[in-house]
């Protein structure tokens, strides 16, 4: 279905009371992987609580093409991941098939790559359990007209695509529904310990308050942070960052993923997912997960690449472009960034560091994120003495239960019940008005950059220039914004937007910027709002609204 | 898209419907030249709240644009209005009020007025549509900001708040309230302000509407409205309304297009321009220069997959900036003017071209193309590239319209300029 029923799950209550919380297992992270092992652990019993410093799905998660690999990719180069991508694949087929929409996938051979490669991938699908068929050229054309009709080879394989938000919301959900108590904007300031024993976490929450956490195991999955977070309890957990940069185009180009028949490459995916086709990626160490930046080559090289798998890609219309960074786990000094295993691992503090109650869940990728999360309540089981059996590799997600997958024609299924009863607050994504507000009334305060995560406003090709002066005026009219924070949230959402596509704006794309440069500055005049600037203690004194 | 019978083509190509294509096109047509006005679309002014923003910011707040504009041209020499004397806007203002039918303007470049957007700032214009003039904050007291339930562009709660935090920061507090109207409780919850226009035209909706605010308002309040109260009967539809509820009511812009007031100031000039025997080509494209010995001799235009030399004497290029799609940036960063391949002004590939805050100033805000002083595009050298290519609007670079609320502005009194250059020269 399209809209799920998330907006039963409010979120983000314990902050309020300043309460000390008392919990079995403790997930640092709200990602993919968090998010799972919180479910997890919940459907097995153990009184838990997630934290995540921002909104859920916001670090990697929330940041990567959507592919839902097959294995494939990885199948000549890293056969442990690939065996793991295929049988989780296969698992989350089955248990979230609300998430994904089947495209299945196809790995082609392009002229600028090497012909012998196809035969080393077909033996390395066929060791590592991965159903590939090959198809002659011609029907590949036929099914994806736009290919590059100098392709050699084509190969099919069980990819799909993933929304990745939906996944984490659902996950939380499911994990609510279980007893869990999950906390976005909870950002962790310290890991309290007593003598060698973590005993939970110290988080800062969007009021400024700080709520102390006490947990009987730690589970730190904070992803390309882990080593951020272990370091807080004197550990040390060696993650290389690496930053892979993804463009998406304003509509679908392909409706199967298509992959260079190559070992992993630069810009050698391309991905329909939704109403976009999104094109990645590269793989480049970074220092810090939180500071690194696009550049100019980067992207044009990207679009190139896509010009490869696409004839005339250079010249569709080019979105945004964002970046994201993987979690590569080593012990080791860092390598190159793509030779270092996709595979995930669960590290134990107490051999490693001397520091008990305290676990680390690191590498790994989406799709294997049920596997890690597995993989880690087994461990934060052991570490509580309690042995349960998981779960969530057979008990669907909720939404899910009729295993019947995504299709894209669905939004326009729903739109349609409601054509002349119901506002449609952003055309590109088609989302309703009555949708946007239960979204909205879920979280203490949204902001619209959150909602757009949420509920996919302004991820068409306008950008927001439609819909957020709408949402805006929505949110103060039903009180889910005081006039200081519609302010504050407009502005923030046209700074968040113009970082995703200033480094690539050119040709049609900037047409439309233009347009809402007009509407935004020249029509609204937004940069002379006058609450913008108002000071937060100020705001509360005239009564925020919830 | 030969000129009147007997004619072998037009004397002026006008290339560009939008305000300073119009502008120019009117005048010079009404002067007696055979002017065809050849556009891509229909013109940006259906994005365009119509009013006429001469100077707002500069970026502190702006009063009067006519005793802020030498200076401003003195400190910005590359800015159109460096090119633009204080007597020509002033003319062209009065010239355009004087065009506008029924659509009467209010104000002149002496003083701006501060009217609400539909976000609650007040916004400098120093003329306007005589529907809007009422809600200038400087003067108006309190304010009813009403909406109506089913236009999603307009929303009266954040729009009162922020009114009157803005005017309590300007020393004058205007109170300002909103109130949301429910007119036809029967049809569809979503309805823009096209539809809405054309509903105001209906007696019996207006009824409605005015029963409405009759309940809600309250004293002295004065009455803010989407702009949405009629097209081509706005005059009447506004004073008719006025006369039904008892107290005043303006007009707030949009903040989506389309735009009822840029609609209707567009229909009332390219009205204006037919009457004038002026012709209009529209989903037609010019796409290069037509070189006879090496002089313009027309431009060649692409219609139908066709393209096509027309010959004319003079050349007015209105084809807008960065937005209209007049100046173009290719995947390397190149920019580029594709009507007749003139020069701009631009960063380059390799340059930086945008910051990465969303309101800095952007190298690539100011391209487009530099011009003399009678407005023909120049080349590297300064000199004109043609002697019969004028530009007007947006297409000239050097500003930043809508961070110093001076689009309007440019584009009026440099269509009008454009205009000037070709009629002297016309004899």
């Amino acid at each position: 279905m399209e809209e799920g029923r998330n907006q039963n799950v409010r979120l983000g209550g314990v902050a309020a009371t300043g309460a000390a919380v008392e919990c079995e297992v403790l997930v640092v992270g709200g990602g993919s992987t968090g998010v799972g092992v919180a479910r997890d652990a919940a459907m097995r019993g153990f009184s838990t609580v997630l934290v995540e410093r921002g909104d859920l799905a916001t670090g990697t998660t929330g940041r990567f093409h959507g592919l839902l690999h097959s294995g494939g990719r990885y199948c000549v180069k890293d056969p442990q991941a690939a065996r793991e991508c295929i049988a989780e694949n296969v698992v989350l087929r089955r248990i979230a098939a609300d998430c994904i929409e089947d495209t299945g996938g196809l790995f082609v051979t392009t002229p600028i790559d090497d012909p012998d490669y196809a035969d080393r991938f077909v033996a390395g699908c066929q060791a590592t359990g991965i159903p590939v068929e090959e198809i002659p050229v011609a029907e590949a054309l036929r099914r994806e007209p736009r290919l590059n009709p100098r392709i050699s080879r084509a190969l099919v394989v069980p990819d799909a695509t993933a929304d990745a938000w939906k996944t984490v919301w659902t996950c939380a959900r499911s994990a609510m529904e279980y007893g869990a108590k999950i906390l976005p904007y909870h950002e962790v300031i310290a890991v309290t310990k007593d003598g060698d024993q973590v005993t939970g976490v110290i988080a800062r929450g969007q009021d400024g308050a700080e709520v102390q956490i006490r947990a009987q195991v730690t589970v730190n999955a904070s992803g390309a942070w882990a080593g951020r977070i272990a370091a807080m309890a004197d550990c040390k957990v060696q993650i290389s960052p690496g930053k892979g940069i993804m463009i998406a185009t304003n509509h679908r180009l392909v409706q199967t993923v298509v992959n260079r028949c190559v070992m992993p490459a630069d810009g050698d995916i391309l991905v329909p997912i939704r109403t976009v086709s999104v094109i990645g990626t590269t793989d480049i160490t970074v220092d810090d997960p939180d500071d690194w930046a696009i550049t100019r080559t980067e992207i044009n090289q990207m679009l190139e690449s896509g010009e490869n798998l696409v004839p005339g890609f250079t010249s569709s219309r080019a979105m945004r472009v964002w970046g994201g960074v993987r979690p590569l786990f080593q012990d080791h000094a860092p390598a190159e960034s793509r030779d270092v295993t996709r595979a995930h691992a669960v590290l134990d503090h107490r051999a490693r560091d001397g520091v008990g109650g305290f676990l680390t869940i690191t590498g790994g990728k989406f799709c294997t994120f049920r596997l890690m999360a597995q993989d880690a309540v087994d461990a934060a089981g052991k570490v509580l003495g309690v042995t349960r059996p998981c779960r969530t590799a057979d008990e669907p997600l909720p939404d899910s239960q009729e295993r019947r997958f995504y299709q894209l024609s669905s939004r326009l299924a729903e739109r349609e019940q409601t054509l002349l009863d119901e506002q449609l607050i952003c055309e590109c994504e088609l989302v309703r008005r009555g949708r946007l507000e239960d979204e909205a009334a879920r979280r203490p305060a949204p902001s619209l950059d959150d909602l757009r995560r949420a509920v996919r406003l302004g991820m068409g090709p306008c950008q927001g220039g439609f819909c957020m002066y709408r949402a805006t005026g929505i949110l103060h009219q039903t009180k889910h914004l005081s006039g200081a924070e519609a302010d504050r949230a407009l502005l923030a959402f046209l700074e968040e937007r113009w970082k995703g596509y200033y480094p690539l704006l050119h040709g049609d794309q900037l047409r439309q910027a233009w347009l809402d440069n007009w509407i935004f500055q020249g029509v609204l005049d937004v940069q002379h709002l006058p609450l913008a600037d108002q000071p937060r203690q100020q705001e509360t004194a005239t009564g925020q609204a919830t | 898209m030969n000129g009147p019978p007997g004619a072998r083509y037009p004397d002026v190509i006008v290339l560009g419907a939008g305000l300073s294509g119009l502008v120019a096109a009117i005048r010079l047509a009404e002067a007696g030249l055979r002017v065809v006005t050849v556009a891509k679309g229909y013109g940006s002014m259906r994005l365009s709240p119509a009013t006429i923003d001469i100077l707002g910011y500069r970026p502190d707040p702006v009063d009067s644009p006519a005793q802020a504009l030498p200076g401003f041209a003195a400190a910005h020499p590359e800015h159109p209005y460096a090119l633009i004397g204080p007597d020509t806007l002033a003319d062209s203002v009065q010239w355009l009020k004087e065009h506008v039918g029924t659509y009467a303007y209010v104000g002149d470049p002496g003083e701006n007025m501060l009217l609400p957007t539909a976000i609650g700032v007040p916004r400098p214009s120093a003329v306007a549509p005589e529907t809007m003039a009422g809600g200038d904050v400087r003067r108006a007291g309190p304010l009813l900001i009403a909406g109506l339930g089913v236009l999603k562009d307009f929303h009266p709660s954040i729009a009162a708040e922020n009114l009157q935090a803005a005017t309590t920061a300007y020393g004058r507090a205007v109170q300002a309230r909103p109130v949301m109207l429910h007119p036809s409780a029967n049809g569809p919850a979503d309805v823009n302000s096209l539809g809405l226009a054309r509903q105001f035209e209906d007696g019996a909706f207006r009824s409605a509407v005015a029963a409405e605010l009759r309940a809600a308002v309250r004293g002295e309040e004065t009455i803010g409205l989407p702009a949405v109260l009629g097209m081509d009967q706005a005059r009447s539809v506004w004073t008719e309304l006025q006369q039904a509820v008892g107290r005043p009511v303006f007009e707030i812009p949009t903040a989506v297009p389309p735009s009822v007031p840029g609609m209707r100031l567009a229909r009332a000039l390219q009205d204006r321009l037919r009457r004038a025997g002026g012709r209009f080509v529209f989903g037609a494209q010019a796409v290069g220069p037509e070189l006879r010995n090496g002089k313009l001799a027309g431009v060649r235009i692409r219609s139908a997959a066709r393209v096509t030399p027309r010959m004319c004497r003079w050349v007015v290029l209105a084809t807008g900036g960065l937005g209209a799609g007049g100046i173009e940036v290719d995947l390397s960063g190149a920019v580029s003017e594709h009507s007749l391949g003139l020069p701009v002004h631009a960063p380059g590939p390799g340059e930086t071209g945008f910051l990465p805050g969303y309101l800095s100033d952007h190298p690539m805000d100011t391209a487009g193309l530099r011009v003399d002083h009678t407005l023909r595009p120049v080349g590297p050298d300064g000199e004109p590239v043609y002697p019969n290519a004028y530009a007007a609007g947006a297409v000239i670079g050097g500003a930043r319209p809508w961070r110093e609320k001076s689009g309007d502005g440019i584009s009026l009194s440099t269509g009008y300029l454009a205009a000037d250059a070709i009629l002297k020269e016309a004899g």
